[in-house]
């Protein structure tokens, strides 16, 4: 029973985690930006919709609201800081430090105006306990699963089925031939990363429902989310977000036989080795 | 002209400097102290009620003239709870600002810090981090609060006292953690009872599921928890696993937050009791917007011991180095702050409580000292 409870609650987090990698190789297959403040966003979200809730907004509507309010702060990144970078010359290292600024502000902002103590969601639906014989789940649990898998089916489905979907997948593959072809790329940066911010806003509010705010929580999320994007190959959505839920369950059931010490780094040592043999990763296209 | 107005402006300055000298009492001179605590980070919850703590003393001793004429200045450093950072505070105001005694805590932090203390021998006063090393880390470091072990053996007698033979252990992986892990293991198996697991989270952690299943699955009667920060997800947590056993802590567990959420009802902790006079509490309130909890009552008891320690250097004549601090604070020993404190050793004694959350109240069911 405690190894199907694990496996359960892996799944959940690993569920959320990989619409957090999902949303970072968006990024990252388009744009080419280590874009690390996107931690940030996933933590912003989450603060955003934390404050709408306790101002009476109903838990949907504060989901929203966040995702749009972080879709706007992508765009606002990508738009006056990674292309004025771009435009000046700036390398991929230039881009990764003020991106790594970036994230640092964004945290410390969160810590002056929210305080830096772990703060609850004051949603008592969410602590509610659904128990199947001896497996429980919370609300938010299941919220967290339910729409996670979600998230992830839109993303696939807007990747391949929508003219802007097959426009970023254009761009991603060739940003020359899309810019000769009027595909205007640096535009679909704007988008890529307004859209991958919106996404990474729903498990950033749907977490913390269950396991609380912390301003500096999105780190360590974004890179389990980098390391299954990598070993899932990167470019493939579907990679992305299997390993991140493969590394999650399995760092969850490796407690049954290895102390909680060893079980970061031995998923991390078992990566390691994995790269050695595959290093374009899993799923990886040719 | 202008060579009349520079004279006039000599002459005031003058005057002015010859006032001042006789209002104010003679050799009067700012005395600085230091901090270093964790203002931003997971730690910083504990750390900005530590620096409120401190300061809150210093301004009433300021307001009433300072100590014998001297005002007191304490400059905070920010350490995030990181032992490398707290070096390089030390550094800073030992070495730059000279000062000879510094407020600490968390264990990790205050145990890189304590050979430097030996080496420039500046008095370190830790009020909140509770290792068992610290009691013997540096001739120059004192404890106002009892280590983890004092408080671990309060609790066991407690625990085999209402028939806990087994228990299963989560602890924070850092040095308080492991050290409370590493006290309640010895002390709990010397007593006869028997110990079914024990799992390690990280320090800010808030998913604890995974440890408490794993932890739950060895069937103990109680669940020791060592943990500085996260109590209340932990508190959800256990609530949500409906686990049936009994849950039990130190004082780190005395998270106001915690101790409001419903969830925590039935949890038991052990409390150093430090409790401030209902003015006091008030005044505090009114000065920060803030409840005094746990660590403020503690800095500013540690405060108010140096200010006697301080006074009592003045008294001698002697010259403010963490040498003569520490020698006048051994020599005074016995201090009657917010609790009655005696150092017979670098640590205080002091009594502690078991303490029950119950419907938002933390409330005592027995006090005790682990002598």
């Amino acid at each position: 029973m405690v190894l199907l409870q694990l496996l359960l609650n892996g799944i959940v987090t690993g569920c959320a985690l990989g619409v957090v990698a999902v949303s970072f190789a968006l990024v990252y297959s388009t744009t080419r930006i280590f874009h690390v403040a996107h931690a940030g966003i996933y933590t912003l979200g989450g603060y955003l919709a934390w404050s709408c809730v306790t101002h009476g907004v109903p838990d949907p509507v504060a989901l929203l609201l966040a995702m749009l309010a972080c879709t706007l702060l992508g765009a606002l990144i990508q738009a006056q800081l990674y292309a004025r970078l771009e435009r000046r010359g700036a390398t991929h290292l230039i881009v990764l430090i003020a991106s790594l600024g970036v994230l640092a502000v964004i945290q410390n902002v969160i810590a002056a105006v929210y305080s830096p103590n772990i703060l609850q969601f004051p949603s008592a639906w969410a602590a509610g306990v659904v128990a199947v014989g001896r497996l429980r789940l919370t609300y938010a649990q299941i919220a967290t699963l339910g729409i996670s898998l979600a998230a992830f089916v839109a993303v696939l489905l807007f990747a391949r089925l929508t003219l802007l979907g097959k426009r970023i997948r254009a761009v991603a593959s060739n940003p020359f031939l899309a810019e000769i072809t009027r595909l205007e790329p640096r535009r679909v940066y704007i988008y890529v990363i307004g859209i991958a911010s919106a996404v990474v806003c729903v498990p950033g509010v749907l977490v913390p429902l269950d396991l609380g705010l912390q301003p500096y929580g999105g780190v360590t999320p974004l890179l389990t989310a980098t390391i299954a994007m990598i070993a899932g190959g990167v470019g493939s959505f579907a990679g992305a977000f299997m390993l991140s839920v493969a590394i999650v369950v399995f760092q969850n059931l490796s407690l049954l036989v290895i102390p909680g010490e060893w079980s970061i780094g031995i998923t991390f040592f078992i990566f390691v080795v994995f790269m050695l043999f595959r290093p374009r990763g899993l799923f990886a296209s040719a | 002209m202008r060579g009349r107005g520079c004279f006039w402006l000599v002459a005031a300055a003058g005057c002015a400097w010859l006032i001042g000298a006789a209002i104010s009492p003679a050799g009067a001179e700012t005395i600085h102290f230091g901090a270093i605590v964790p203002l931003t980070g997971p730690g910083a919850v504990i750390g900005n009620q530590e620096m409120r703590g401190i300061q809150f003393a210093i301004d009433q001793a300021n307001a009433k003239g300072g100590v014998q004429g001297n005002p007191v200045q304490v400059q905070f450093e920010d350490n995030q709870a990181k032992p490398d950072q707290s070096v390089l505070s030390f550094n800073k105001l030992v070495d730059l600002q000279g000062v000879p005694m510094i407020f600490t805590g968390y264990s990790g932090p205050t145990l890189a810090m304590a050979p430097l203390a030996t080496r420039k021998k500046v008095l370190m006063v830790n009020a909140g981090a509770q290792s068992d090393r610290l009691g013997t880390a540096s001739p120059y470091l004192v404890n106002t609060i009892p280590s983890t072990s004092d408080e671990v053996k309060v609790m066991v007698r407690y625990l085999m006292d209402h028939g806990k033979k087994t228990a299963a252990v989560l602890y924070e992986n850092d040095a308080a953690g492991i050290g409370g892990r590493d006290d309640f293991v010895t002390d709990y198996q010397k007593a006869g009872g028997k110990i079914t697991g024990q799992e390690p989270t990280q320090f800010g952690q808030t998913d604890y599921r995974p440890a408490l299943l794993k932890l739950a699955g060895t069937n103990p009667d109680v669940l020791y928890v060592v943990i500085t920060a996260g109590m209340v997800p932990l508190a959800d947590q256990l609530h949500q696993m409906g686990g049936h056993w009994l849950v039990a802590g130190s004082t780190f567990m005395s998270d106001p937050q915690a101790i409001a959420d419903p969830s925590s009802t039935g949890l038991i902790h052990t409390q150093v009791q430090v409790n401030a006079p209902p003015e006091l509490a008030a005044e505090f309130q009114k000065k920060y917007g803030a409840e005094m909890d746990f660590f403020a009552r503690q800095y500013y008891n540690a405060t108010q011991i140096i200010l006697t320690v301080l006074d009592k250097v003045l008294t001698e004549k002697k010259k403010v180095t963490g040498q003569n601090l520490r020698t006048a604070l051994f020599e005074i020993k016995t201090f009657q702050g917010l609790i009655p404190m005696e150092f017979n050793s670098n640590t205080a004694t002091v009594p502690i409580a078991i303490n029950e959350m119950r419907d938002g109240k933390d409330v005592t069911l027995t006090t005790a000292t682990a002598q």
